[in-house]
């Protein structure tokens, strides 16, 4: 061996040797454990203090109010852009309680259900100074249309709303507004049981009427809420501080929106859920938003129990089939995904934390009746395949490529294959997900989706995501196409009922029975979430709220 | 003052050399390939790293008969709720998890389990309780497959720019250098992404050229082209050198057309040089592809390669650090084996070069 030979050789192993010294030190090097410095001076219960920071994730579309469609971005903007409307801030079932924010009071609905009349307070201020308005909530309504709203669709209702989309010019005939009064009246083509819902949207928060008609995500418009949204870089930093308005506007009456504790609330975007749970643990985060790695649960279960909070909010995860595509336009190819998947694997796959589901609904709504149509049955989903004929097809399976998500439908794929099917996924990037699959263009044929209600009423479930007759060429919610007469009819006829009372919840229950027989989606969880957060933070304020989750504003330090 | 030499690190196989391994006896012509080979097989680090190569290759080809007889799993067969014998005792292939009696407990897959299990999930298994030794075997069928054929298309394809640059000259020449500065003004794995990420929702459709998205080509293409100028514009620097010598204007002046000359002539004296680069992009691609397809640029699951398998296994580094650490360890033992018996190669077919891939 000559010289150069043997240094090739000593380098070679050298390198060798020193990088398992360094993945040694990585995998079993115990870090030192950092102290867990207060972020803020103050505190205690109900107490303001300096700074809350969020470790978020990369989800937020947007932080204007017209656009976002994200719990991200509502988990932001509920305390910054106020509706007319909105719900308590409270933990429970009682978080579902629609309140006066913006208007005095609740409205007055005509008799026949198709007129709502409200009255919006006197003396509000947008953070800017600007005063609030009642044409402003009428300038905010067609500002979503001017901007493509993916909320649109909730106001179609309203009488000349569909006229002002094609043209958006002149105003929507059917609101009508006096600013010296304060009076909106708003007038719908037909009575519809979830329209105080809509009104407590945050497409429905007012916006002073000079915004510009496009995203003010990165000049954030005035807020009306006891925050305002300071800066916005995407996927670096948001900053949230107090709307130095929010004093008199609480005055005019505004009980239901609590001032919030924090002054100011920091929001690290971070891209890896692994770095946002370690900078909570480590204290450089009061709040870890995202979802820890299932493989850290042991650990943040024998070392920080005390820190995290486990919830169950309204969610169903499912695998839409597009029926207007072959092979999921026949009703037993449908059926069979639905007998093929194993809900329980399924539930493994989330890292044990979800419960499986047949249901359109989830378990905590008034409206749900498990049914059991579908049971894991391998031999009666190869049957229904072969009674079909489509053995052999190749079938494309989208997905997102962010959280666990990918891995349903790598085993999605993997079952279509046990099928007989060719089947390949598809992972495309979050960001555009929603839009490429909501796109007829794409026929996009199997795939992932999960919903997380808007408000909680069956109607944002069923008119939503499985009537047909909303179904669009682009931003199309109902990514299945499930167009079936019978159940477009009786959403129609329930859209009506304004009060949910026994009767019209068994209803509901009978709907999403009668859509999952014929196997409209393929829904396999109803997932559960970890809150976790660093040991200053006094879990005693935790308000989790059934719409929009974690309440930011109502923490408080130990 | 020149120093004597006190040992030969590398020989040049002198003519004093040649008659001393002869024993004085009058000297044969030799072809730089056979003195080439004299070189190599002296270099007994290139040939064992080449030995590590060949069997890193060789058990990603029988990854079929593993899978099949001793695993008793293929590499995409979920078996999330399966459970195997270990010690006699039933074992869940991913644990059941939640809220489980008041605690959060995770549904964790189970880890190495070498031979306890009959030669099941000899390294573990996955979330979707797919045997992480199949899928380590079969992802290197897929990492090697793209490093190997995207380097054959891209050094094809900058020799044929690179002839064609360095013979005409001109226009032509202009034209293909700048096609080359382009390039070079990206960093490669930008451009990877860029291309891969787009070309994965929609696939090639380039006439003949057609891959949907999700084929194994799609990578293969995109890494092979973004590294083209990165082998092309060394050599179009050896053809445009070589262009000057007395035996082109010998060739020229017997009446040689343009493509005998580039590859009758030239070719053969870049060859050594695209050899030598060939063995090293192999090398840089299998990494390249690993990166791309970590980044969801490469590789599209379910298919593994070693890229996908250690994003995979991110998700488990605190309880399973095995299932990412394995691929990564596979990673740098082809790419380690390859660059030292390239490095081999290089002294071998010209000592005096410098051929690295640098970018």
């Amino acid at each position: 061996m000559t010289r150069s030979q043997r240094w090739t050789w000593l380098l070679s192993v050298g390198a060798l040797i020193a990088g398992f010294a360094l993945l040694g030190a990585a995998c079993g090097g115990k870090s030192k454990s950092a102290s867990n410095k207060p972020s803020s001076s103050g505190g205690g219960k109900n107490q303001p203090f300096a700074n809350f920071r969020i470790a978020y994730d990369t989800g937020t579309d947007y932080l204007d109010p017209g656009l976002s469609y994200t719990v991200e971005g509502w988990s932001i903007m509920w305390n910054v852009y106020l509706p007319l409307l909105g719900y308590k801030h409270v933990n429970g079932p009682d978080g579902a309680t629609i309140v006066p924010y913006l208007a005095k009071a609740m409205p007055k609905i005509s008799s026949d259900g198709k007129t709502y009349t409200l009255t919006l307070r006197k003396g509000l201020k947008y953070s800017d100074g600007t005063p609030v308005k009642a044409s402003d909530f009428r300038a905010t309504i067609e500002r979503d249309y001017k901007v493509d709203s993916p909320g649109v669709g909730f106001f179609s209702n309203v009488v000349g709303a569909d006229a002002f989309s094609k043209t958006k010019k002149g105003h929507i005939t059917g609101i009508t507004t006096n600013d010296k009064t304060g009076q909106i009246t708003i007038k719908l083509t037909q009575p519809q049981g979830d329209f105080q819902n809509i009104l407590a949207t945050e497409f429905a928060a007012l916006l002073p009427p000079a915004t510009p008609a496009k995203d003010q995500s990165p000049h954030p418009a005035p807020a009306t809420g006891p925050y305002m949204i300071q800066s916005y870089k995407a996927n670096k930093l948001a900053v949230v501080v107090r709307n130095p308005q929010w004093k008199s506007n609480k005055a005019t009456g505004i009980s239901e929106v609590p001032n919030g504790n924090p002054d100011k609330m920091t929001i690290d975007i971070l891209g890896d859920p692994g770095v946002a749970l370690t900078r909570t643990l480590k204290g450089q985060d009061d709040y870890d938003f995202q979802q820890p790695p299932p493989d850290r649960l042991g650990t943040l279960q024998s070392k920080y129990s005390n820190q995290t909070k486990v919830y169950t909010p309204a969610n169903t995860y499912y695998f839409f089939m597009n029926n207007r595509v072959k092979p999921f336009d026949d009703v037993r190819v449908r059926q069979a995904v639905n007998y093929a998947i194993n809900r329980q694997a399924l539930v493994r796959v989330y890292g044990g934390l979800a419960n499986p589901t047949e249901n359109v609904l989830p378990p905590t709504y008034p409206q749900y009746k498990k049914h059991n149509l579908y049971p894991y049955n391998l031999a009666k989903a190869k049957k229904l395949i072969a009674a079909a004929g489509v053995k052999g097809m190749s079938i494309t399976v989208w997905n997102h490529d962010r959280g666990q998500d990918p891995k349903a439908t790598e085993y999605l794929t993997s079952v279509l294959n046990s099928l007989g099917f060719k089947a390949k996924d598809k992972i495309i990037n979050s960001s555009v997900y929603w839009t490429t699959i909501g796109n007829q263009t794409t026929k996009a044929q199997i795939g992932f989706a999960d919903w997380f209600q808007d408000y909680p009423h069956p109607l944002d479930w069923f008119d939503v995501l499985l009537n047909g007759t909303r179904i669009t060429p682009t931003h199309n919610n109902n990514y299945s196409n499930f167009d079936d007469k019978a159940v477009n009819a009786k959403i129609a006829s329930l859209k009506k009922q304004t009060n949910l009372s026994s009767s019209v919840n068994a209803q509901w229950a009978a709907l999403d029975k009668q859509a999952m027989q014929q196997a409209a989606w393929a829904p396999f969880i109803n997932r559960q979430f970890v809150d976790t957060f660093n040991s200053d933070i006094d879990l005693g304020c935790y308000v989790n709220h059934v719409l929009y989750q974690f309440d930011f504003a109502t923490i408080c330090h130990k | 003052m020149a120093q004597p030499a006190t040992e030969t690190e590398f020989t040049l196989d002198t003519a004093a050399e040649l008659a001393a391994e002869e024993s004085g006896a009058v000297i044969r012509g030799r072809s730089p390939w056979y003195l080439a080979w004299r070189r190599l097989r002296r270099n007994f680090v290139a040939f064992a790293f080449l030995g590590l190569f060949v069997l890193i290759v060789v058990a990603c080809i029988l990854a079929p008969l593993y899978a099949h007889h001793v695993a008793h799993s293929g590499p995409s067969n979920e078996h999330v709720l399966d459970t195997i014998t270990v010690h006699g005792t039933k074992v869940d292939v991913v644990s059941k998890g939640g809220v489980l009696g008041g605690k959060l407990v995770a549904s964790t897959p189970v880890g190495p389990q070498w031979f306890a299990a009959g030669g099941k999930y000899v390294l573990g298994a996955d979330q979707l309780g797919r045997d992480i030794a199949v899928r380590l075997l079969y992802g290197g069928r897929t990492s090697l497959f793209v490093g190997i054929v995207s380097s054959l298309i891209c050094v094809v394809a900058a020799t044929i720019l690179a002839l064609l640059a360095g013979f005409y000259g001109g226009w032509l020449d202009f034209v293909i250098t700048r096609f080359f500065d382009l390039f070079y003004a990206f960093p490669v794995i930008l451009l990877g992404i860029a291309l891969g990420a787009a070309l994965a929702i929609n696939g090639i459709h380039l006439g003949p050229i057609r891959a949907n998205s999700g084929n194994i080509m799609i990578p293969t293409l995109v890494i092979s082209y973004v590294l083209i100028p990165y082998v092309g514009r060394p050599l179009r620097g050896q053809v445009l050198s070589l262009r000057q010598k007395e035996f082109i204007e010998a060739a020229v002046a017997q009446g040689a057309g343009p493509l005998r000359i580039m590859f009758t002539e030239l070719l053969p004296n870049v060859a050594s040089s695209i050899l030598v680069f060939f063995t090293l992009i192999v090398a840089n691609n299998i990494v390249l592809e690993a990166a791309l397809s970590f980044l969801g640029a490469g590789v599209q699951p379910p298919t593994p390669s070693w890229g996908t398998l250690i994003s995979d296994g991110q998700g488990l580094i605190v309880t399973r650090p095995w299932f990412a650490i394995m691929p990564g360890l596979a990673i740098v033992l082809t790419v380690l084996a390859l660059n030292v018996f390239g490095d081999g190669l290089r002294d071998a077919l010209d000592p005096r070069a410098k051929v690295k891939i640098e970018h």
